[in-house]
């Protein structure tokens, strides 16, 4: 049969034009042009995240995110967001240890008031005593939503803390809760100063845009803005790992679980990507190892391997994970002894070929899918950007994941996931009257 | 405005299953789905999760094929099998790279059309739900959703979680299982939808080749469509958890069916009640004025029956009954004053920009198509929705809020530490304390 060139999938290009531009302000513009939908993914990212704060104020980056949709000298609190959702936008924004995203995702004809907003926030943000009090206390509840409160939120937290002894990913990206509570007015407006500039900053649109007519209007809006130049920050290296680190952590839960963290690399470093495939392996659909040994027979509610596929994984080395969540009446030790033992198998013996293809038809597959989404390509070509400074890798993806042999997922098993490179966390439940007797949760 | 949506083709099967599918440009990827039009509704009042269940069983073997092998299968083309059940229907869902469209249209076929029941499967999936249970029952959020939806509905259909309850665990066989099969999937009552890079005739040929011989089960159970007879007295509620440091709120009456005419001016008005985020008064005075929540949210679920209305939010447990005062507050003050002519124009261009946005994926695609053939909206409905959120006028609007906010009506459970937020409830009302949870 012959098919009509748009619905033949073999003549489907995924390589994607990534035009950049940088302002004489240093402010970096990447444009993704792409014309399918009249809509367009405008994402602002700042390269300051919680990697970047000091013990004493962790939290700042994510507080001031909130900060930043509580108006201007022009605009009310929340008013950013509600003109431009009146649009039809989707208005949000994340902050990660490495870096703090804002985007809108919104019809191509409102891209010029959604650049007029950004400008306008980056320069006249209204910092004050009343917007700051009101949004830390959404933010502490935010904090006892994700963390005090959920299922395993204080115990994630326990990891990285024991994993990470002197880099800056050792605390949470929402913040201690007695630093929210003693962070003040002074703190954020000195950290708008310092981090909120155009040269600390990538614009990235994607979507129904010429490259030169984005470019003019970002520059019409962001052109004049002055920028101290990009902040230095010292890089700090965890040392190696000499030894598993064991914690036990109690609160109220109907289950016991374990949480298991093995450093591994940051998203710059060539092994992510077998790395990412042995996680598939792992924990990648029905037909996985951990889903056949320990999900299918019941003896888990949850067991999986998590290492957030490219571009999500963390700048500098980040965790390669194992959440286990033992079923009623299951043993936590034995179950965690024969995950280890599952991975000396997988060590010594390697994986089939089956396995791997498997993998890398997922990964190609989920890559395939998510660039459906101008948001989503986006992000792609702004996270590279960002955390290895080459956005045009996101078109050798597909490569990197073909190019794995089964050797190199042997290797990286061998050489990352090791006992003395290891650190887990036991959740062990308690009653309401115990919990209350260890101290009150934060 | 709408140049850019490809047109849905119809065709009905010989066995009387209906097709429906879109072209798709964007990306090589398409996706399949089955639905079934009879979904947790039909569970029976002591044997909550037989839809679901079911849904899941089918792809834990085949008449060919084992759990493992049938994994394995899908997963090697890189695609994704997802089964699940909601109250009205019952989705079986293949995603996956479009150059292997043919492989994907016979394993749904044979998932669907012959699964295998295997009896040695069955222990397997009670562990599995049973451990599942346990740790979904440690989230505050899922507690109190599972709460309400039971002192809300009672026995009726919508009372029951669609995954199932701890009583299921004891209650339920394989051979629930098959029945329901047996019973409930049938031509009659299924929709094929296809979106994606494949071109029409194909799709056509290939439903043909795989789903024409297909003859099915029945004569269905009856589609659940009426409310229920009794429903949980207005009041308070309260289930202590004292581990908890924020109570988990939710505040709701009964909603109305899909296809009510008042569908579109409703939807308008709820979203500037405490849908549209930020846009929303609800966000505007619980956590921009108060700073009392991170998120709040109402929503009406609409279902072929009427569903329910809510009301969620959390609050550090000292807030709650403020929160609580708050939210009635907020809803009367809607259906007294009604809404502005500025925030209904806002609510309505909010939904015409936001509408190319969900035509960006195949699988948004279908999920749209799968929501027209289910609730019978006409294949003409997303060419005129547009039309439809513009068409609503100010006064319409009013009149939905007036008469389907009912601020008096509400059901208000709080899932969170009796001793931090019961004496502060209590001032607001008589308060009933639901025991052994």
């Amino acid at each position: 049969m012959t098919l009509p060139p748009k619905l033949d999938p073999s003549t489907w290009n995924p390589a994607i034009t990534i035009i950049s531009y940088r302002l004489d302000n240093g402010l970096k513009i990447m444009v993704l042009p792409d014309h399918a939908v009249p809509v367009v993914s405008l994402q602002i990212h700042y390269q300051v995240g919680s990697k970047n704060e000091l013990p004493g104020i962790t939290g700042i980056s994510h507080l001031f995110e909130h900060l930043m949709f509580r108006g201007t000298e022009e605009l009310g609190p929340e008013e950013f967001a509600r003109r431009l959702q009146s649009k039809g936008g989707e208005i949000n924004a994340f902050t990660t240890k490495d870096h703090t995203s804002y985007f809108e995702n919104l019809p191509t004809d409102h891209l010029e008031l959604a650049l007029q907003l950004e400008a306008d926030r980056l320069q006249n943000l209204k910092l004050d005593e009343e917007n700051f009090q009101t949004e830390r206390e959404v933010v502490i509840s935010e904090r006892k939503l994700r963390s005090v409160d959920s299922p395993f939120g204080l115990v994630e937290e326990q990891l990285f803390a024991a994993a990470y002894t002197q880099h800056p990913y050792t605390w949470p990206v929402i913040g201690w809760n007695q630093d929210l509570r003693r962070l003040t007015l002074a703190d954020c407006q000195a950290y708008y100063r310092a981090y909120y500039h155009p040269g600390n900053a990538t614009v990235v649109i994607a979507g129904d845009v010429e490259p030169e007519a984005a470019r003019d209007l970002v520059s019409k809006y962001f052109g004049h803005i002055p920028s101290p130049g990009p902040p230095t920050f010292p890089q700090v290296t965890e040392p190696p790992q000499r030894g598993e680190r064991r914690v036990v952590f109690k609160k109220v839960s109907q289950v016991e679980a374990f949480l298991a963290g093995f450093h591994v690399v940051g998203l710059d470093h060539p092994d992510i990507y077998p790395l990412t495939l042995l996680e598939v392996v792992l924990s990648g659909g029905k037909a996985s190892r951990l889903y056949q040994e320990f999900v299918r027979p019941g003896r888990v509610a949850d067991m999986e391997a998590y290492l957030a596929p490219p571009p999500w994984p963390a700048q500098d080395p980040d965790l390669f994970l194992f959440r286990a969540v033992a079923a009623p009446g299951s043993d936590l030790a034995q179950l965690e002894a024969d995950l280890w033992s599952s991975l000396e198998h997988l060590k010594e013996r390697g994986v089939e070929e089956a396995e791997l293809g498997r993998a890398q038809k997922i990964l190609k597959a989920q890559t395939v899918q998510g660039l459906a989404k101008n948001f989503f390509r986006g992000l792609l070509a702004g996270l590279f950007q960002l955390k290895t400074g080459d956005a045009q890798r996101i078109n050798d993806i597909l490569g990197f994941y073909e190019a794995v042999t089964r050797d190199d997922l042997t290797r990286v098993a061998q050489e990352y996931l090791t006992e003395d490179n290891r650190t887990v966390v036991t959740l062990k439940p308690v009653s309401p009257e115990e919990s209350e007797a260890l101290g009150t949760l934060s | 405005m709408t140049g850019y949506l490809s047109e849905i083709y119809q065709k009905s099967l010989p066995n009387g299953m209906n097709l429906l599918a879109m072209e798709y440009e964007r990306v090589p990827w398409v996706s399949l789905t089955c639905m079934v039009k009879r979904g947790a509704e039909t569970d029976p009042p002591d044997k909550a999760g037989v839809a679901d269940w079911t849904a899941e069983f089918l792809t834990l073997g085949t008449a060919r094929h084992s759990q493992r092998e049938l994994a394995e299968k899908v997963e090697s083309l890189g695609a994704n099998l997802r089964v699940r059940a909601e109250y009205d229907a019952t989705y079986i869902s293949l995603d996956g790279l479009a150059e292997d469209f043919s492989a994907l249209m016979e394993i749904l076929a044979e998932v669907v059309q012959n699964p295998g029941f295997p009896d040695a499967e069955f222990p397997m999936l009670l562990e599995r739900r049973r451990a599942e249970l346990a740790h979904l029952l440690d989230d505050p959020q899922e507690l109190a959703s599972r709460h309400f939806r039971r002192l809300f509905f009672g026995a009726a259909p919508y009372g029951h979680a669609v995954r199932g309850e701890p009583e299921s665990l004891e209650a339920l066989g394989l051979q629930d299982l098959t029945d329901h099969y047996k019973r409930e999937f049938a031509p009659n009552v299924t929709t094929l939808v296809v979106a994606g890079m494949v071109p029409k005739a194909r799709v056509q040929e290939e439903a043909h080749r795989f789903w024409d011989g297909w003859q099915g089960g029945g004569p269905v159970s009856p589609a659940y469509s009426s409310a229920p007879a009794e429903l949980a007295p207005p009041g308070l509620y309260l289930v202590d958890r004292p581990e908890l440091t924020q109570s988990e709120i939710r505040m709701g009456h009964l909603g109305l069916p899909r296809h009510h005419p008042d569908y579109f001016p409703l939807r308008l008005a709820n979203y500037i009640l405490g849908e549209g985020g930020f846009s929303s008064r609800l966000m505007t005075r619980i956590r921009s004025d108060l700073g009392f929540t991170y998120g709040i949210r109402s929503r009406f679920f609409f279902r072929r029956a009427p569903g329910p209305f809510i009301v969620s939010t959390f609050t550090p447990a000292e807030n709650t009954a403020q929160v609580v005062q708050e939210i009635g507050a907020v809803m009367q003050n809607v259906r007294t004053h009604g809404v502005t002519a500025q925030e209904l124009s806002e609510a309505q261009s909010y939904y015409v920009g936001h509408f190319p946005l969900g035509l960006e994926t195949s699988r948004s695609l279908a999920t749209q198509v799968l929501n027209i053939d289910l609730y019978d909206l006409g294949l003409d409905y997303l060419s005129r929705y547009c039309e439809n959120i513009q068409g609503v006028t100010l006064e319409a609007a009013q009149q939905a809020a007036r008469t389907h906010l009912q601020p008096e009506a509400l059901v208000t459970l709080v899932v969170g530490p009796a001793a931090r937020c019961r004496a502060a409830l209590e001032e607001l009302g008589a308060l009933t304390v639901i025991e052994g949870s």
